[in-house]
């Protein structure tokens, strides 16, 4: 009761950070040096034309005095609260902008999914190893590692993967290795990865679940494709959770509860996975929940050096276009699940944290 | 005049002790410098007595307790010659896997900062139930019942309803509580208290000590109470060491370790009490602090401070002998035995100190 009420608010107090993301992103893109009538047109086009456009675009009444930016923009927000996200201007003119974004988002979440697992699976075990080896050479290469792959910012990673990884490169036989693969560019095998045949077709009940069959090589191609560009999206999150973690590991392992739970007989593997893992676990949920943003929001940098067909490439192109309902539409998917996982991340504190409680006035 | 006749007797007793340390030493080593932070340490402590060690800050107390329990940790270690026998077995010897098993259903142990000692993020009742699965196998109804037990038999109302509650919610005193508890659920024969009462303010102090008192009386228990407060000590303990620089400069019952201090480093503790004395004259404290040992002792260490000092005492190491009437009292000092003149009293140091046969070993045998 206390969550549900808790959560009632947070969405409550979520409404003017909606509202100020999507007021400025207007700002930017209705103010902005950027002209879409003439992006559209070209540079040949007639007065007729642009007038023409321009009304259809709602920048002018018909009768030719100019829409109040006002209206335009309490125009925009109420289609974006009722989902109406209108069609794209420019990127695919007069496609619906979901259909673009549904169309975009298997890339991206391919990719963020695989930047999650690869950070969480090196850097989770890569911190609770260091700091349980603290001060060892064992440590220093590990949180070394850490601090390295933290360091490395994106853009250049990227290039340098794509660099070393491609035809010429000094990793080059990565493409031909067990599975022919490119590193650039968004395979086909991305969209084919399942067939259409069901795990549990013509079983009862079960067939409801729709597991598909995966296609196994296309799933292969899609793994080895994406981990380039997952492992440098990741980079950050495993070096901060290398970093994180292993403080964390050492700061429990170290503490008074511990050294009592000892004192009682407690055996040092129970320890470290009963008293140290989820005291451990308290700092590093915020590095993992910022990660998860990774799933959605993707990076418009990782995916334009991949040359990925993502969400984040088509956000960066859709800002150069003007495409102002694309962006619109993307900004608000990106508030949304923004403030989705930062209220998700405060309820799962209190599931961790019992000294954590949601109440306002508690004793 | 012989030396023997001031040879000290330890062997008071027919039984065997409970815990009987000797030569204890533990030292820990950087980089940067070696540091003796227990350095020939013996005691014995027998079944149902509670025997203090106080001391100031850094005097080594909680390393002594760590070592027991074998919790000492890299850079620091247990030295080779350090004995520590607990019902007839030798600790020093055991490998971790067995040290588990002494820990808890042995020797339990309470820390000083019950805010600390608890699990923040488990309840109260399942840390109790872990220390009685490991301990004592007992599981799923069996534990909760007994849980419940516990907590009420140190003091907890409402014990029930308690257990499912976290140490954030229990009140310092109350969580001190819960930590007896869940050491009491280890069925110990002996509990280490390392300044259990220190971080709580005096109600709760004295009525924790009283829990203490009629746990012991209870369960026959044996306890180690490590403290620096001279009061607590006249409180509970039975016998007193007072350990100075991690090394014991004198032993004695509680009465006479108040009425009848001999080293110069315990009158100075006990004068510097507050009390009658203090209002009329002011408190009297002890200069300067406590040396950090990082030799072997080759000198009395407490030297530097102390009023008695003389010229003897930076360049022997005074080694334990008889002061009291009665027995079981002794101290470290050049200035004793008193019987003896200054020269001889060197001399007697000098001979046991460096034939390497101080009193402990002699005890062993």
């Amino acid at each position: 009761m206390n969550r549900l009420l808790y959560l009632g608010k947070r969405l409550l107090l979520a409404v003017p950070v909606f509202l100020f993301g999507i007021t400025m992103s207007f700002l930017i893109m209705y103010r902005g040096p950027i002209d879409p009538v003439l992006n559209i047109l070209g540079q040949d086009a007639t007065p007729a034309d642009v007038r023409q456009l321009k009304i259809a675009l709602g920048i002018i009444y018909p009768d030719g005095t100019p829409v109040p930016l006002w209206s335009q923009y309490f125009k925009v927000v109420t289609d974006l609260v009722t989902l109406d996200f209108g069609q794209s201007w420019i990127i695919q003119r007069g496609t619906a902008v979901t259909d673009l974004i549904l169309n975009r988002m298997p890339a991206t979440l391919w990719l963020g999914f695989w930047s999650v697992v690869i950070a969480l699976a090196f850097g989770i075990p890569g911190g609770l190893y260091a700091g349980l080896r603290a001060n060892t050479w064992r440590d220093y290469i590990t949180s070394g590692g850490g601090i390295i792959w933290r360091a490395m910012p994106n853009f250049w990673l990227a290039v340098m993967f794509v660099g070393v990884l491609s035809a010429g490169g000094a990793l080059s036989f990565y493409q031909d290795l067990l599975i022919q693969t490119d590193v650039i560019g968004t395979p086909d095998a991305l969209g084919n990865m399942f067939g259409s045949a069901h795990v549990f077709a013509g079983v009862p009940l079960l067939e409801a679940l729709w597991i598909p069959i995966p296609n196994l090589e296309n799933l292969a191609i899609a793994v080895k494709w994406i981990f380039p560009a997952a492992l440098v999206l990741g980079s950050a999150s495993m070096g901060n959770e290398i970093r994180i973690g292993r403080t964390a590991v050492l700061e429990s392992i170290n503490s008074k509860y511990v050294q009592t739970a000892k004192a009682k007989g407690v055996s040092g593997r129970r320890i470290v996975t009963k008293h140290v893992g989820r005291n451990a676990l308290i700092p590093l949920l915020p590095v993992i929940m910022g990660e998860f943003y990774l799933l959605i929001g993707g990076s418009v940098l990782v995916e334009k050096v991949f040359s990925i067909r993502g969400l984040g490439n088509m956000f960066f192109r859709g800002m150069l276009g003007p495409d102002i309902p694309l962006v619109m539409a993307l900004v608000f998917l990106f508030i949304v699940v923004n403030i989705t996982l930062n209220i998700s991340q405060d309820i799962l504190y209190t599931f961790i944290d019992p000294r954590i409680t949601l109440e306002d006035t508690e004793r | 005049m012989s030396g023997e006749q001031f040879e000290p007797d330890f062997s008071r007793r027919e039984e065997e002790p409970l815990l009987s340390v000797r030569n204890l030493q533990t030292a820990f080593f950087t980089d940067r410098e070696t540091i003796r932070a227990v350095d020939d340490v013996s005691f014995d402590i027998y079944r149902g007595e509670t025997v203090g060690i106080v001391g100031e800050s850094g005097s080594g107390k909680s390393v002594t307790a760590r070592s027991i329990m074998g919790l000492i940790e890299s850079p620091g270690r247990v030295l080779e010659g350090s004995s520590i026998r607990f019902k007839g077995q030798e600790l020093t010897d055991y490998s971790d896997a067995q040290y588990r098993e002494i820990r808890g259903s042995g020797i339990g142990m309470v820390f000083q900062d019950p805010q600390q000692s608890l699990n923040p993020v488990y309840t109260v009742g399942n840390q109790i139930r872990e220390a009685l699965r490991i301990n004592r196998d007992i599981t799923g109804q069996e534990a909760v019942e007994e849980a419940t037990d516990l907590l009420e038999s140190v003091g907890i109302p409402d014990a029930k309803r308690r257990l499912d509650e976290y140490p954030h919610e229990f009140s310092g005193g109350m969580r001190q509580r819960a930590v007896i508890a869940m050491m009491l659920a280890c069925e110990p024969d002996l509990l280490i208290a390392d300044e259990p009462t220190t971080a709580l303010d005096v109600t709760i102090q004295a009525q924790i000590l009283d829990l203490l008192k009629d746990i012991q009386e209870e369960r026959d228990l044996a306890i180690l109470f490590i403290t620096h407060d001279m009061g607590v000590i006249a409180d509970i303990s039975d016998r007193v060491n007072v350990m100075y620089a991690g090394q014991i400069v004198e032993k004695a019952s509680v009465e006479n370790i108040f009425e009848r201090p001999e080293h110069p480093y315990t009158r100075a503790l006990i004068e510097s009490i507050p009390g009658e004395h203090s209002r009329k004259e002011g408190l009297n404290t002890i200069d300067g602090e406590v040396p950090t040992p990082h030799e072997p002792a080759d000198h009395c260490r407490f030297a530097p401070r102390c009023p008695e000092a003389f010229g003897a005492c930076s360049e022997v190491a005074p080694v334990h002998v008889d002061v009291g009437e009665t027995i079981e009292h002794t101290a470290a000092c050049l200035l004793y035995p008193e019987a003896m003149t200054e020269a001889d009293r060197v001399e007697h140091h000098r001979a046991r100190g460096t034939t390497g046969e101080s009193e402990t070993e002699r005890d062993t045998k």
